[in-house]
């Protein structure tokens, strides 16, 4: 199975900063892979790089077997990968039900002369366009009204928007940059949901998560990040017992720190937003 | 519905499921948001057909042409400023670029008026591919401070040529006519007397500025629009959307470029006289602001601010010198208590029936979410790698995280 996604030694330097040195990885086809690391660890350049927002200094980045290096951010969406901002950044002044639309300009069959002259063919676009932007709405368990300005929406549902959005652009690779920031506990098990249905729609997703309940329960291979570097590439169980990955989030400890129970110290320490009704601190007692 | 959305739809690997249930067609009739607007326009489109028979004096069709003209310009910039968020303070270029081809086709090379529309639409094309195909690059306020240098250019480029005529600029351009006759021969029709004037409100103002008004509202709510606003909104996220973001403000700036130019175009033939004067900063100010006080990216803002802009200093005529200074203080008035416009994009109207969102009926919550976890490890585990599975590995740690 060829890789849907191939990165390849992938540099990235802001003047004497590298914020991206010689990262490699590939994701296939419906599998969910997450990108961890402390913060400024280099995890949201790598996605500016890799979603062409950033042009990287060095490496190769191959979609589909094509290079994507140097191409613009839209034509890579139009090619098959869409992504989500750390930040939700919705259109603000556009109802939600638009914003979902927008996302399928690309792929609509619609002309300047068919808007302004009210073709059949502009009708027939509109239809689809809003029949297809409800789907996806529907898919992602957005219950509210789609009539409204997505500002005033709560987060939780903001960040649903921003999902349905993305995959209404018709990926087939879909970049999600923290998407449990900001959620309790029960919209974060409602979003793992959603991301498994959306693995199991065939997209591959790579995922940057610091909630570690949340990657180490959904990810089947995840990639760790430290100044710039990979530092380790497994599975969740291999990445929860290598000790250079330990000591990049608790730095280097005594002997002691490397035995198993400081995995769930680690979890208690990055993932400050479970609430206490999760089992972060029972655990570690 | 699948042939329909292949017609629909270009290559889209990914159909997004239908949707759980029909939402019905949206609300019509005009107790409905758009059925009130069209409702709207068509009582507006009435009293304009109406006026000359109010009032056909030649002030008060001259001053109604002019209306016409500027709520034309408006919606122009609106496309620019309201919808693609670039501000443009060099916008009334376009209209002297619209004026100049007009008048010089006509006076220089006799061509009848209405032969020069192709024309002006050509140039205001090729004007805006060259203002905006390097200025569009820039970001926010360099762009504000480059068609402010671009305006200038325009209008002093007229100023210094002989084909413009120079500071005095070009004179005696003629009303529209088809072969012998003009509208300047006036027309008797059901024993009514209709001077030149008012043909050239009835045939050309009107309908120029109906299909303007139109047309804008038909881009604004299709997909052109759509990616308009997205780019005023966030152009990174435009971008990350598969929207080109520099050919979606290109074509801003063209449609608006097209539209200033017949406004342009209308102007040189209403008052047959054009001069570098007529292009000041001042204008592209005024056009601005008209956009802003009405409500950037709202149709009825937008025709509210233009008519504003071009009546208010008729109407406090009486107030001589003092008028400027009123209209001032007007503005500084509205813009403190309508920060957002008279009319803004986003207004709902308070006596329209409100729109009401369909309940999810009992059983789709449980469908859409059906990814629950006992039904999801089933038959997708087994389709999949079985040690990419973290719970096939390793199902104790996994309880232990998750919980």
């Amino acid at each position: 199975m060829s890789a849907l996604l191939e990165v390849r030694d992938l540099h990235l330097r802001f003047g004497g900063v590298k914020a991206v040195d010689g990262l490699s990885f590939d994701v296939h086809e419906g599998e969910i892979l997450a990108v961890i690391g402390p913060n400024g660890a280099g995890k949201t350049s790598a996605f500016n790089c890799i979603s062409g927002f950033y042009r990287p200094t060095s490496g190769t980045i191959d979609f589909e077997g094509r290079s994507i290096m140097r191409v613009l951010p839209s034509t890579i969406t139009r090619r098959g990968m869409a992504r989500t901002f750390q930040n939700l950044r919705l259109f603000k002044e556009m109802t939600v039900l638009d914003n979902v639309k927008t996302a399928m300009h690309a792929n609509l069959r619609e002309g300047f002369f068919d808007t302004l002259l009210h073709t059949p063919r502009y009708r027939r676009a509109e239809e689809a366009c809003a029949r297809e932007a409800q789907g996806w709405l529907d898919f992602v368990g957005f219950e509210g009204d789609e009539q409204l300005y997505v500002t005033q929406l709560p987060y939780g549902e903001q960040r649903r928007v921003e999902i349905a959005r993305a995959l209404a652009t018709s990926p087939k690779l879909l970049l999600l940059d923290e998407p449990a920031a900001g959620l309790n506990y029960g919209e974060k098990q409602g979003l793992m949901r959603l991301i498994r249905k959306i693995r199991d729609l065939g997209v591959g997703i790579v995922l940057i998560e610091h909630d570690m309940g949340l990657v180490m329960d959904l990810a089947e291979r995840i990639v760790v990040l430290n100044y710039g570097k990979e530092i380790a590439d497994g599975t969740p169980a291999q990445i929860k017992a290598d000790p250079v990955v330990i000591e990049a989030y608790l730095g280097a400890e005594d002997d002691e720190a490397l035995d198993d129970t400081t995995l769930t110290g680690m979890v208690a320490t990055v993932d400050d937003e479970v609430p206490p009704s999760g089992d972060a601190g029972g655990r570690s007692a | 519905m699948a042939p329909q959305l292949d017609l629909a739809l270009k290559h889209a690997p990914l159909r997004a499921p239908a949707p759980l249930f029909e939402r019905g067609k949206p609300a019509s009739g005009p107790r409905s948001q758009p059925g009130f607007m069209k409702l709207l326009g068509a009582l507006a489109f009435a009293f304009l057909l109406a006026l000359p028979f109010i009032d056909a004096s030649a002030y008060t069709i001259s001053i109604a042409t002019s209306a016409l003209i500027y709520v034309m310009l408006c919606m122009g910039l609106n496309v620019v400023v309201g919808y693609a968020g670039l501000l443009d303070l060099g916008y009334i270029a376009f209209f002297a670029v619209g004026a100049y081809v007009s008048g010089i086709l006509t006076t220089v090379l006799d061509w009848p008026m209405w032969a020069a529309v192709p024309a002006t639409i050509l140039a205001c094309v090729l004007a805006g591919i060259i203002i905006g195909g390097p200025t569009l690059r820039l970001r926010s306020d360099y762009l504000a401070i480059v068609t402010l240098g671009f305006g200038e250019i325009i209008r002093i480029t007229a100023n210094n040529l002989d084909v413009t005529g120079g500071p005095s600029g070009i004179h005696g351009i003629p009303t529209w006519s088809f072969g012998d006759w003009s509208f300047r021969d006036g027309l008797d029709l059901f024993g009514l007397h209709f001077s030149g004037t008012v043909l050239f409100y009835y045939f050309v103002a009107i309908v120029v500025a109906t299909v303007g008004i139109v047309g804008v509202g038909r881009l604004a709510r299709g997909r052109m629009g759509r990616a308009w606003k997205a780019v005023r909104d966030d152009e990174d996220a435009a971008e990350a959307m598969g929207i080109n973001t520099y050919f979606t403000k290109i074509s801003a700036y063209i449609i608006g470029a097209v539209w200033a130019g017949l406004a342009g175009q209308l102007m040189a033939t209403h008052l047959t006289a054009i001069s570098p004067n007529s292009f000041h900063f001042l204008y592209s100010a005024l056009i601005l602001m008209a956009v802003v006080l009405g409500g950037m990216g709202s149709t009825p803002g937008v025709i509210i601010g233009g008519l504003f802009v071009s009546l208010a200093p008729e109407l406090l005529r009486e107030f001589a010198e003092w008028r400027y200074l009123i209209f001032g203080v007007l503005l500084v008035v509205v813009m403190i208590f309508r920060p957002a416009g008279l009319w803004p994009a986003t207004a709902v109207l308070p006596w329209l029936r409100r729109h009401k969102p369909q309940a999810w009926p009992a059983t789709a919550p449980l469908e859409s979410l059906g990814g629950d976890d006992r039904a999801e490890v089933g038959p997708a585990a087994g389709a999949r790698p079985a040690p990419a599975d973290p719970r096939a590995q390793d199902p104790a740690d996994d309880g232990e995280v998750r919980r």
